[in-house]
């Protein structure tokens, strides 16, 4: 949705340290500005730029130390040993922009972000509110000061103005018409200009943007392209820019207002079930299926209350989504106040994959949705997507290692049994049963690597009278420590056919003069 | 257990992984032959993975320990086939080996090799083969027994071997069942990876390495256990029980090889046909002696000296007795070639300074100069071939190596390898890597080293990059980095080692491609090479010698002079003056700092004090503690005495102190009773055995027999330590000899033409310790003209102009006045204008016709770019046209973007008209400053001032002097200088201490800063590109310094120079920070490269700003080099 503007006043926000700003604030808590930075090793942001870890961001204090965005972190840690970085952490930040940008709501609904770092806000005829155009800047510069972020901010008539001068400017509110006059002064990098531009315009002596306003508009043209004269034109009001408010998009959305709130959990049930009906259509035309939806259920008082679920598999049909929203909401129970009632239910998914339908059987009932997805799908609705696990391989030699468990939605790529066995072993090397841990076992038995002879295990004793062995596995000496023992596994078989799995533990000689035995599983 | 066992065929391992398979085994193939020794065993067989790389390497370590030995291979096939080890029988099935590894490698990209069943059945003669059952015993296996006995039915084998898997028992009676079955021998081998158990750790670290994993993710791609090393004979017998059969098979099998490298002794070319000897065949010492014999009467019209003549005759004698001859006219050739299309070339090492090498023109130092024992270099004993290296100009040594490809044929010359191996940072950063660590935590630990090449990692580097020590992961982590530090990572092609066979080159080493398009590799390094004896020569290149052959032609158009390498005498005195007053910036070698502050106390009056000044300032002396000494006798402070009588004869050259390569090995022949051989042995340990760790052997044979024999206890181990620095950076009398002839001979130059030096050496670029801001500066001081570089007056090169006006010498050069010959005015050349081709140099000269007289007019006719034509204007160039910088950029920035040639012609036409009548445009003019550091960021340097000069009157007043008036004050007082940083050191010799070199507009000082003032101020000594330094002035033999109390970053005053204060240029080629390639091995650079801190000019107010910066000053920076 684009907003255009005539009449416009536009204030402009330029957060010059928003990456350590943000850092700052987990570190030392939002009010670390006006608390008084403590005295700690400056902090940087590092990012993988041209093969090389890279300084993205710093603080002002790391700055002043000599370090410079786009150092190499080892350069920059040369120059200060103690120099602390964290990665560069872009969804953080945009985060932390877009919360930004949704408090600075209280002042104008039309927020757009301006770059990674700044945002535009659009506040014509609404300063009166606040007391006018200097009071709301000063306002808003001490809330967000407050709040642990460092700013630079102006207003002007226009987009380009305002940017120019929170950038590269200090006045803070430039009256309406003096634009030009007073960002004539800053330089030509203010325009918003790509750097090869900006450079290009300094070698001719074009250093600001009083110089090139002046200039005839054709030779301009004809040496740097348009894009210069746009910029220009748009900070000094001479063509119309128009900013884009932000407001986070579902892909899918359908809702329902009510003239009267809605109170009863009955209702909103069936309101849903109306919703996910809505959409059905809709992701039926694109081919897609929902893994995440969300209800936003907004209360009349302005909270709003917000339920989500994932699924395993991409999902169509509305009376699964609804159904995946009652146990949530039955979930939730005691949790959940109405209030006054809710004024406008809101279902929207938020992610989807391709749906791939299945071939519709004849027999079976297709509105069942109690099979195997469905049914954890559901589990994970009530329980948590987390805790609803199956086995997985693990890929080690260890044999109590083996083995692990992993959420089912998370990993569906993976292959999700434990059947798998690796080819060419047509004989079975590994037990039915692993003991939960090794037993030890006397044992009657030749070194350095012969099979038992004799063993008793669990008060019985038992005469070997097959074995098959040994295999050696050795520890993994990088969790264990060098120094843990190889075990050397034999197979065997007692007189009446049962099957054991058992080992030595420790290379006769090698690691131990005094091996022992040990118990790990059973064939049959 | 089974008592002692009786093994009557004794016990051989044939099937052995060694770390030359890369990245599978993690044993040294010496490592393997030394433990395979030791444990018994009574033969050994490497078989490396589709190479053949490391065998040299065990054929020499098993020679040494007696054990039996086999070359072998481990063929991996693409085709699904299971691996087969194959063992050549004898030379002609190896030539079979070799074209068979060789096609399979040149079919395939740089450092693969891609085989199929099919080859091996084509060329498979004579070799002895086991197939090795992969995990599957599956229908791939049992075809390929079938198609292999079909083909070769005595030659093949089954592999039986046993890892202690899940099935063992099961799995050898099935590969027994099927050997039998098809009627092929089963024979016992252990498919070896380690030679002891406890390099499993390193085995799984390659193999993590090789998958790109980390030990958490590897899961069972590893070893499951440690059963993977070579094992005892009577561990076999156990491990083969009820296969004893299989055992017996593999000594009969290994009896049946009687191939040994030793067969491939290289036999020489062809008799040669020289057209001086009448174009027909000759015998090669025949044509030797005759050509010598031309060679002699050309050297000395006059007749040669009696001690000339002598020499000849022992050398012949000898190098009749020992064969050499064919090698002596093989470098003979290729030189001659070189001077015949006029590449200027040098030979130099062992063999070159020979009075036969004089004679043949492969060298131009006069053996009645300096007495060099021919015998040192060629021993009768160790029977090796003599090593001749060739210098020739940089520009055109591809010249040379075409030629030897065109004459020899690709099929018998080819390029040696230099097998890459781990070092310090490299294992950290990929061990690192596997253990998990973060990029930064092992950017971290790595950027402690300050060397890329330093062998040993220990604990303090983790604590100086603020990790524990005593963490168990990190001490795990950093042992096994320390262990594979020498490991071969892979082969890469030598700088210029050629190898000329006589008989099909692929029939003897096996070749692949290179990294370079049309070149191509042979797997063994020179080493090898040498250890076979086999011909090789090093055809190497040298920036110095395309910079005196330049000077020479300048010299000769431009003032009629006609000189050669060897016309200018060694005697000049004016020369060796300006020597001595250290005036050497550009010069050949001693030129660098170190050199320079050696000059004014070596005092160097004769060419022999040239070999001696070129020799001292290495690493071995250094180590040795050998300089102060030499210094001190030579300055008459101490007398000259020998540690021995007996030493006398090898050290008196040197004032009785060792600082040559061969002095340090005939001293542990003569004081440490240690025979030629094995004092040779104890060099190449020293350079390229030294993982092995027989190295303290050596110490203690060496350090005890000297002490043992009278010595010093003292002197034996400064002795030893000598030879080891040696180790890094071997530096022979031999090679100093040579080089210090073109050392006279730039000096020279430099001397009397500073013009004709200042265009030649500007004309070879890069090459040398400093830039062009530094050489112009120098030429200037000694009075030359230089010019601008200009559209209507430049060539790509910088050229000589007649008329020059006369300029003023600054004081410190007034000696000098009556020796300069000076004429000429040097008119810079296009090529110093950064981003300009030559190409777009040759269009702009071919229509330059009566000149350009407008920006337009160039545009239009030279067909040039706009872009281009930018470039030209950003540097200045139109000022002859009357445009300055900016009025030039102005006008170029208003044509269209393509060239015109890339234009229709009606439509220019048309344009041309519409756009010049765009209106007059006023731009603010440009002020000097900002001239000077847009100079500087697209020339590298300016003519119009030096850039401190416009901060001088500001520092004038805060009591900064100017470095010209450095000699005149007292030492010891306090002073204030400034200026920009050309040059940041830190030798590995000086214990942390770096050394820095500023300039201001009236000349330089050099500082020294001390690790505590480093500490304190290492933001400013790594990070600013203009500094004021604080300090007490010292002066030792004339030689200025300053040692740095307080240094203060004047870069940001710099800036106020101009808006855009970007100064990028006119940093020296040597500075350290700045440099970004290593291998410098005389040197140690600090830890990271701080290349970034230097390029980037600190915080620009705004970061958009910052950011073009960067990238801009990224683009100016030279690239880094290499010095010799």
């Amino acid at each position: 949705m684009q907003y255009r503007i005539s009449q416009q006043r536009i204030l402009s926000v330029a957060f010059t340290h928003l990456p350590t700003d943000r850092i700052a604030r987990i570190k030392w808590g939002k009010s670390w500005i006006l608390d008084g930075r403590p005295e700690t090793p400056p902090i940087a942001v590092t990012g993988l730029a041209k093969n090389a870890i890279r300084i993205v961001a710093l603080e002002d204090h790391a700055s002043r130390q000599g370090i410079q965005q786009g150092q190499s972190l080892s350069d920059a840690r040369a120059l200060v040993p103690g120099l602390e970085y964290w990665e560069h952490d872009e969804d953080a930040d945009k985060a932390l922009l877009h919360a930004i940008a949704a408090w600075c709501e209280r002042y104008t609904p039309l927020v757009a972000l301006s770059g990674e770092d700044g945002l535009f806000m659009d506040i014509t005829g609404c300063t009166h509110l606040f007391g006018g155009e200097a009071c709301l800047v000063a306002g808003l510069a001490a809330r967000l000061n407050a709040q642990g972020l460092s700013i630079r901010l102006s207003i002007a008539d226009t987009p380009g103005a305002a940017w120019a001068m929170a950038r590269y400017g200090t006045q803070r509110v430039i009256d309406e018409g003096a634009g030009r006059g007073a960002i004539s002064g800053l330089a030509v990098a203010a325009l918003r200009l790509d750097p090869a531009t900006v450079t290009s315009l300094n070698r001719v002596g074009l250093k600001t943007i009083g110089c090139l306003a002046n200039l005839p508009r054709a030779p301009l043209a004809a040496r740097f392209g348009f894009p210069v004269l746009r910029r220009l034109d748009q900070a000094l009001g001479r063509e119309d820019e128009v900013i884009s408010p932000l407001m986070p998009v579902a892909e899918l959305t359908s809702e329902k207002r009510f003239a009267d709130p809605i109170v009863y959990e009955d209702d909103i049930k069936r309101t849903l079930g109306i919703l996910a009906d809505n959409l059905t259509p809709l992701l039926e035309r694109r081919g897609l299926g929902a893994r995440e939806c969300r209800v936003k259920l907004f209360r009349v008082d302005g909270d709003i209350a917000t339920l989500s679920v994932q699924t395993a598999n991409p999902l169509r049909d509305a009376g699964q989504i609804a159904r995946l929203f009652e146990e949530r909401l039955a979930a939730l129970h005691d949790g959940f106040d109405a209030g006054f009632g809710f004024d406008v239910i809101r279902l929207e998914v938020c992610r989807t994959d391709p749906f791939e339908p299945g071939q519709g059987s004849l027999t079976e009932d297709r509105q069942s949705g109690y099979g195997y997805d469905a049914l954890i799908d559901r589990l994970g609705a009530r329980l948590g997507t987390d805790r609803i696990r199956h086995f997985i391989l693990a890929d080690t030699h260890i044999p109590e290692r083996s083995f692990g468990t992993a959420p089912v939605v998370q990993d569906k790529a993976r292959d999700r049994t434990l059947c798998a066995s690796s080819p060419g072993q047509d004989v079975i090397t590994r037990p039915l049963i692993l003991l939960q841990s090794p037993e030890l076992v006397e044992t009657i038995s030749q070194v350095p690597e012969d099979p038992p002879i004799r063993f008793r295990w669990r008060k019985v004793f038992y005469d070997v009278a097959r074995s098959e062995g040994p295999e050696r596995i050795a520890c993994e000496w990088w969790q264990d420590g060098r120094g843990s023992h190889t075990r050397d596994y034999f197979r065997v078989e007692d007189g009446q056919g049962y099957r054991f799995w058992m080992f030595r533990n420790g290379l006769y000689g090698r690691e131990t003069t005094q091996p022992k035995w040990y118990m790990h599983g059973l064939f049959a | 257990m089974t008592g002692s066992l009786h093994i009557p065929h004794g016990c051989y391992e044939l099937g052995v992984t060694s770390n030359f398979s890369f990245l599978r085994g993690a044993s040294h193939p010496e490592e393997l032959v030394v433990e395979a020794a030791t444990l018994g065993l009574s033969g050994l067989a490497i078989t490396d993975r589709n190479s053949l790389a490391g065998v040299v390497r065990g054929h020499m370590a098993a020679k040494e320990a007696g054990l039996g030995y086999a070359a072998g291979c481990r063929l991996v096939f693409m085709d699904g086939m299971p691996d087969i080890l194959v063992w050549p029988q004898d030379r002609k099935a190896y030539g079979n080996l070799c074209e068979l590894l060789t096609l399979g490698k040149r079919r395939a990209p740089k450092g693969e090799c891609h085989l199929a069943l099919q080859d091996l059945l084509e060329k498979g003669d004579g070799l002895l083969m086991a197939i090795l059952p992969d995990h599957h015993l599956d229908r791939a296996l049992v075809s390929c027994i079938k198609s292999l006995r079909a083909a070769f039915p005595h030659h093949l084998h089954v592999a039986l071997s046993r890892h202690y898997g899940p099935n063992d028992q099961r799995r050898m009676a099935r590969i027994a069942d099927l050997a039998s079955t098809h009627d092929v021998p089963l024979t016992a081998l252990g498919d070896i990876l380690y030679h002891c158990p406890e390099r499993r750790f390193l085995q799984d670290i390659v193999t993590c390495i090789r998958e790109h994993e980390t030990l958490r993710t590897i899961g069972k791609r590893l070893e499951p256990n440690a059963e993977r090393h070579l094992r005892a004979p009577d561990d076999m017998v156990r491990l083969f029980k009820g296969y004893e059969g299989a055992l017996a098979q593999a000594a009969s099998l290994f009896n049946r090889i009687s191939f040994s490298l030793d067969e491939l002794r290289y036999q020489y070319p062809d008799d040669p046909a020289f057209e001086e000897l009448g174009a027909k065949p000759v015998p090669s010492q025949q044509a030797l002696e005759q050509l010598t014999e031309i060679g002699l009467k050309k050297r000395y019209p006059q007749g040669a000296p009696q001690k000339v003549l002598d020499a000849i005759a022992h050398e012949t004698r000898l190098i009749k007795k020992l064969e050499y001859a064919p090698y002596f006219l093989t470098v003979y050739d290729i030189v001659r070639f070189a001077r015949s299309q006029d590449i200027l070339c040098q030979g130099r090492g062992s063999a070159a300074n020979s009075a036969v090498c004089y004679c043949l023109g492969i060298t131009e130092v006069d053996p009645g100069r300096i007495d060099l024992l021919f015998e040192r270099f060629i021993s009768e004993e160790r029977n090796e071939p003599p090593d001749i290296d060739v210098d020739f100009e940089h520009e055109r040594r591809e010249e040379v190596i075409q030629y030897i490809y065109d004459k020899y044929g690709r099929d018998k010359a080819g390029l040696a390898a230099t097998v890459i191996t781990y070092r310090a940072r490299s294992a950290i950063r990929e061990v690192g890597k596997v253990f998990g660590l973060s990029d930064d935590a092992i950017s971290a630990i790595a950027g402690t080293k300050w060397g890329s090449w330093s062998r040993e990692i220990d604990a303090q580097d983790a604590r100086r990059a603020g990790f524990d020590p005593k963490d168990k992961h990190l001490k795990q982590m950093l042992d096994l980095a320390q262990q594979i530090i020498g490991f071969p990572r892979h082969l890469s092609q030598h700088v210029g080692g050629f190898v000329i066979t006589r008989d099909r080159l692929s029939s003897l080493i096996p070749i692949e491609n290179a990294a370079m398009e049309n070149r191509t590799v042979v797997e063994w390094d020179k080493d090898d090479l040498e250890s076979l004896g086999m011909l090789k020569i090093d055809v190497l290149a040298l920036g110095m010698l395309t910079c005196i052959r330049k000077a020479f032609e300048l010299l000769e158009t431009c003032y009629g002079r006609k000189e050669t390498l060897s016309s200018l005498g060694d005697k000049d005195t004016s020369t060796y003056d300006m020597i001595c007053r250290a005036d050497t910036i550009g010069v050949f070698q001693i030129e660098s700092r170190a050199q320079m502050s050696m000059l004014p106390r070596l005092k160097p009056r004769t060419y022999y004090d040239l070999v001696i000044e070129v020799a001292i300032v290495r690493p071995g002396p250094i180590q040795g503690d050998m300089v102060h000494p030499y210094l001190r006798r030579r300055q008459g402070k101490e007398k000259v005495s020998y540690p021995k009588k007996e030493l006398e004869a090898v050290l008196h050259k040197t004032l009785g102190v060792p600082l040559f390569q061969e002095q340090a090995m005939h001293i542990a022949i003569v004081a440490a009773n240690f025979e030629p051989g094995e004092a040779d042995k104890l060099r190449r340990a020293m350079a390229t055995f030294r993982r092995v760790g027989t190295i303290g052997s050596f110490e203690k044979k060496m350090v005890e027999g000297m002490v043992a024999n009278g010595y010093e206890r003292e002197f034996a181990e400064h002795c030893f330590r000598q030879i080891e620095g040696f180790g890094d950076y071997g530096f022979p009398e031999s090679h100093a000899a040579s080089f210090a002839l073109l050392v006279y001979v730039s000096c020279w130059l430099k001397c009397h033409y500073p013009d004709v030096f200042c265009a030649a050496i500007l004309n070879s670029q890069p090459m040398g310790f400093y830039a062009p801001a530094q050489l112009i500066r120098d030429a200037r001081e000694h009075g030359v003209d230089m010019r601008a570089v200009d559209i209507n007056c430049s060539d790509w090169n910088s050229t000589l102009e007649m008329g020059a006006r006369p300029q003023p010498v600054s004081p410190q050069h007034r000696d000098m006045a009556g020796t300069m010959k000076n004429a000429h005015a040097v008119r810079l050349g296009l090529r110093l204008v950064k981003g300009f081709s030559e190409e777009d140099a040759n269009r702009l000269m071919e229509h330059r016709g009566r000149g350009y007289d407008s920006v337009r007019d160039l545009w239009m006719r030279s067909g040039l770019t706009r872009h281009t034509i930018e470039k030209l204007a950003e540097a200045d160039c139109f000022r002859s046209i009357g445009l300055d910088r900016r009025d030039a950029l102005w006008a170029a920035k208003a044509l269209d973007p393509l060239s015109s040639a890339e234009r229709l012609p009606l439509f220019a036409a048309a344009d041309a008209h519409d756009l010049q009548k765009e209106p007059d445009i006023h731009l603010p003019p440009m002020p000097l400053g900002e001239h000077v550091i847009n100079d500087y960021q697209s020339l590298s340097f300016s003519l119009k001032a030096h850039p401190m000069a416009f901060l001088r009157s500001q520092l004038a007043t805060e009591g900064y002097i100017q470095n010209i008036s450095l000699p005149t004050l007292a030492v010891n007082r306090r002073v204030m200088v400034s200026g920009l940083v050309l040059v940041r050191q830190r030798p590995g010799s000086a214990k942390g201490v770096v050394f820095e070199t500023i300039e201001d507009e009236t000349g330089v000082a050099n500082i020294i800063v001390w690790p505590k003032t480093f500490e304190k101020y290492r933001t400013i000594v790594l990070g600013s590109r203009c500094v004021s330094v604080y300090g007490k002035l010292q002066s030792e033999d004339g030689v200025i310094h300053i040692v740095a109390d307080r240094l203060r970053d004047l870069t940001p005053l710099m800036m106020q120079i101009s808006d855009m204060a970007d100064l990028m240029g006119g940093l020296a080629n040597a500075d350290e920070v700045r440099r970004t390639t290593g291998d410098m091995r005389q040197k140690i650079k600090p830890a990271s490269c701080l290349v970034q801190s230097v390029k980037d000019i600190p915080k620009a107010r705004h970061d958009h700003e910052g950011m073009t910066r960067v990238s801009a000053a990224e683009k100016a920076m030279p690239k880094g080099r290499n010095f010799h």
